[in-house]
């Protein structure tokens, strides 16, 4: 695997069909995470951000972690990842995690891939993005 | 939270820089990580290793004050439609399933912006960092929060 990562490497594309809205509420648990958008439609509803529960950005990300762990076949070779928020995803929206590799370093005697990473809804919009570092 | 009573920027940010944040620690037990995989979708994993969205899950768990109470020293509540922005997660070692961590916070900044769609809002920026029971660090959650402020 290491050797096979090089610029331009594509991070296999990693789906969900239809972001489930049970798991949001098992999330808002985890978290402690009182903001009724997870939850409450008609929480959305009144601050006009649209018509379903709204994943929380920390699932958000941890799409992109599987992708990279999907891919990497082992967690301890993340050494980083930088994202920012850009839209909200859905209950019910379909989104895909996948990304590229940009460069491979030499770092402190590591080989490092630095990785722009993404997460697409349906409609090609990146609900968010960002760099992530592996050892390649 | 309206337009009114929002805090002048100076003064939050001396608030929120002279913060200190209570000590706090973490446990990943075994259940909650379960049950965390299933909520993310997450592939398996290795057994004992942490899925790596526990940097931010175990540090802000494990930072000694509740969510409201961060939202309530940036002059807001979850009421007030927070959003997270951006968010940066940097390993140092693995995390592990049954370990402890302790919890280190501080904020780093505030920046007020305008935009078209939420007018005034407050980008307030804070740093979790978790280390092992020895006091080694194990990884950093660096965060930014939206904090609309919204005009009357």
């Amino acid at each position: 695997m290491s050797s096979d990562i090089t610029p331009g490497t594509e991070i296999p594309p990693w789906h969900v069909a239809a972001v489930p809205a049970e798991k949001m509420k098992v999330m808002a648990l985890i978290l402690s995470d009182p903001n009724p958008i997870h939850w409450d439609v008609e929480a959305v509803r009144r601050l006009g951000l649209g018509e379903s529960p709204i994943n929380q950005g920390p699932t958000n990300q941890a799409y992109v972690i599987n992708a990279l762990l999907a891919w990497l076949g082992d967690p301890t070779r993340l050494r980083s990842l930088q994202v920012r928020f850009q839209a909200n995803v859905y209950a019910g929206e379909a989104v895909t995690a996948g990304g590229r590799v940009e460069q491979v370093r030499q770092v402190d005697g590591e080989r490092l891939a630095y990785c722009r990473v993404w997460l697409r809804k349906g409609d090609g919009t990146e609900a968010l993005a960002g760099t992530a570092v592996v050892r390649a | 939270m309206e337009g009114a009573m929002t805090v002048p920027i100076d003064q939050l940010r001396q608030e929120l820089l002279e913060y200190e944040f209570p000590p706090g620690s973490y446990t990943i037990t075994e259940w909650q990580h379960w049950l965390t995989m299933d909520a993310i979708l997450s592939p398996p994993l290795p057994a004992g290793i942490a899925h790596p969205i526990y940097a931010y899950l175990a540090s802000i768990g494990g930072m000694g004050i509740t969510l409201p109470q961060l939202f309530a020293a940036a002059r807001s509540s979850a009421e007030a439609g927070v959003m997270f922005g951006e968010a940066t997660l940097e390993f140092s070692q693995p995390l592990a399933v049954g370990a402890t961590y302790r919890v280190e916070g501080r904020f780093l900044d505030v920046v007020r912006k305008q935009s078209s769609r939420v007018g005034t809002m407050d980008l307030v920026t804070f740093r979790l960092s978790l280390l092992t029971e020895d006091g080694t660090l194990a990884a950093t959650s660096t965060n930014t929060f939206i904090f609309p402020r919204r005009e009357s």
